[in-house]
């Protein structure tokens, strides 16, 4: 799917460990509320395939990144600050 | 194609590595990315709470988080197989489209059933507890299932064991269900009877010591203890007679079968042996043969005994209507002999059922004729012997004696008497006939000795002027048949 003006997400997890578990339950809610609609989230299981990592330089999991809209944004954690994270996806301004 | 991958590498930024130590320090992250050699590698930080993930991991019931929306979050490895589904294809699918029917209402704490869909459509009873748990500052639900299955096929199972011991209590023929080893794991009550010793448990040999019932079928002479358990076991058997080596139970005759016990694939788990009685069936057998024999011997001795009777017959007679009167008199009397043996019944024939039966065609001087005595069962070879020799002295009474003119009678009287066994006197005296000539013994005088010296009896004829009067004793139980 492609989303002209939308929200494109890609979400690193390892596995089911309880942040990436978290992170998961996180950003569904956030963008449910915020961005109904408008976005894509593609989970990517590092723990499956670790050499995935190697894209976006992923260090610490779990980590979300924006591929879309542009520029490339990143934001690592469990997503369960909210503010963070609408802040972090321009969805907020800071 | 890693030239590809490489240009689209994104490197780190100098804020994103500030992000990564801020979320470390924070403890936001529980994984990480790490090179071994020039290949990445993911470390998970293991916690506290490590255990308790393993734990659920290793779990017997299906475990899964729902967040707030419905959606399933985390699932473990045991759902995926109740389900049939990998994890990730149950992960952010509502947990309502895991059931089958009405999905169940979350209810915190309660318990319900529902029916858990498999991917091959097929449906899994399972138990659904669910409590509320928060992550981070989400709610969420937790959901355990207890597959059902197994209760449920547990309680059929013991249902099944209900049924099968009731059968095996009830049933008339002794049932005794073998392992693959030949030892006994199920007996009716009927088996526990006969063996010798508590036999669950025990190889059926030592339970049940048997040997062939006819020494001729050497079926299970082929085998040792060990070996015929074995073959019980795994082979079939149709209907060998046996009989237990016990002193208790020696008298008693039983079929034996063995057929394999199947299980749901039809695979041989053991065998099922039944142990029928058949001592009624064998011991009516045997008689049934008994008498055939005896019918044959009695049929071969009555052809010898008619010849003979016709060839003196003849010797004895002047002429044909001679001949054919005391030959038709003579075989009348072993034709009633006869009779009365085809009515061969375990108590014997009484000896005064025989009287009356050979005086049957004397009945018109039937008030001349007085018998009396004691009830006494005769064997069967002694009637047709008897038979003869009270028709000849009956033939003779009426040609020469006291049936020869209106007023003379006959007495016939006879009694048991124990002296060296049971032996019969007989008398049989002739009163107010015509004076009595002793004459030269005809063959009816020469039948009544040779028949009653076959009897192994003691005979005097006397021919008083009064009357004849004859006496026979006779042993009851001869040596040897006439």
């Amino acid at each position: 799917m492609m989303l002209e003006e939308g929200y494109n997400l890609r979400l690193y997890v390892a596995g089911q460990t309880p942040k990436s578990i978290a992170a998961i339950a996180n950003l569904k809610g956030i963008c449910d509320q915020h961005l109904a609609g408008k976005y894509k989230i593609e989970i990517v299981d590092l723990m499956a395939n670790p050499a995935l990592a190697q894209r976006h330089q992923i260090v610490a999991i779990p980590t979300l990144i924006r591929q879309l809209p542009e520029p490339l944004k990143r934001i690592i954690g469990d997503l369960s600050n909210t503010e963070k994270v609408l802040v972090g996806l321009d969805i907020r301004p800071n | 194609m890693a030239e590809v991958v490489q240009s689209k590498v994104q490197p780190i930024e100098f804020e994103d590595a500030e992000q990564v130590i801020h979320a470390i320090h924070h403890g936001d992250v529980d994984a990480f990315v790490v090179m071994k050699g020039t290949d990445p590698q993911v470390v998970t930080l293991a916690g506290a709470d490590e255990p308790y993930r393993v734990l659920v991991q290793r779990m017997n019931e299906g475990v899964l988080t729902v967040g707030s929306d419905g959606c399933i979050i985390f699932v473990n490895d045991r759902l995926s197989e109740l389900t049939g589904f990998p994890t990730d294809d149950l992960i952010d699918r509502h947990v309502a489209t895991l059931f089958g029917g009405d999905p169940p209402r979350l209810v915190p704490d309660a318990s319900l059933e529902a029916s858990l869909l498999r991917c091959d459509d097929s449906q899994l009873p399972v138990k659904v507890w669910t409590r509320p748990i928060s992550i981070g500052d989400k709610s969420a639900t937790l959901v355990t299932l207890t597959d059902l299955s197994v209760y449920r096929r547990a309680e059929q199972l013991a249902a099944a064991e209900r049924f099968t011991r009731s059968i095996l209590e009830q049933a008339t023929n002794a049932i005794i269900v073998l392992a693959p080893d030949g030892s006994i794991t199920h007996a009716s009550l009927m088996a526990e009877d006969l063996a010798e010793q508590p036999p669950v448990g025990r190889a059926f040999s030592q339970a049940f010591p048997i040997e062939a019932y006819n020494t001729a079928d050497t079926l299970l002479e082929r085998f040792s203890p060990k070996e015929l358990d074995h073959a019980l076991a795994t082979k079939p058997f149709h209907g060998v007679e046996i009989k237990f080596r016990s002193e208790r139970l020696s008298n008693r005759v039983f079929l034996l079968s063995a057929g394999p016990l199947l299980d749901e694939k039809k695979l041989s788990v053991g065998s099922i042996v039944t142990l029928t009685e058949i001592t009624e069936r064998k011991h009516a057998e045997e008689q049934q043969a008994t008498i055939a024999s005896e019918l044959n011997h009695r049929f071969k001795n009555m052809l010898s005994l008619v010849q003979s009777l016709a060839a003196q017959t003849v010797r004895s007679s002047e002429t044909l209507e001679n001949f054919n009167d005391a030959f038709s008199g003579r075989l009348q009397a072993l034709a009633s002999a006869h009779d009365l043996l085809t009515q061969t019944r375990p108590s014997g024939i009484g000896l005064s059922e025989l009287v009356t039966n050979v005086l049957a065609p004397f009945r018109s001087r039937d008030e001349r004729i007085k018998a009396s005595g004691s009830q006494i069962a005769l064997p069967a070879d002694a009637v047709v012997l008897l038979a003869m020799a009270l028709h000849e002295l009956t033939t003779n009474a009426v040609k020469y004696g006291a049936l020869s003119n209106a007023s003379g009678h006959i007495d016939i009287a006879w009694r048991l008497v124990e002296q060296n066994g049971s032996q019969v006197e007989l008398t049989w005296q002739e009163s107010g006939g015509p004076t009595v000539k002793r004459r030269a013994a005809g063959f009816g005088t020469k039948l009544i000795n040779h028949a009653l010296r076959d009897l192994g009896a003691e005979t005097e004829i006397r021919f008083d002027p009064q009357g004849l009067r004859c006496t026979v004793a006779f042993p009851l139980q001869r040596t040897s048949a006439p």
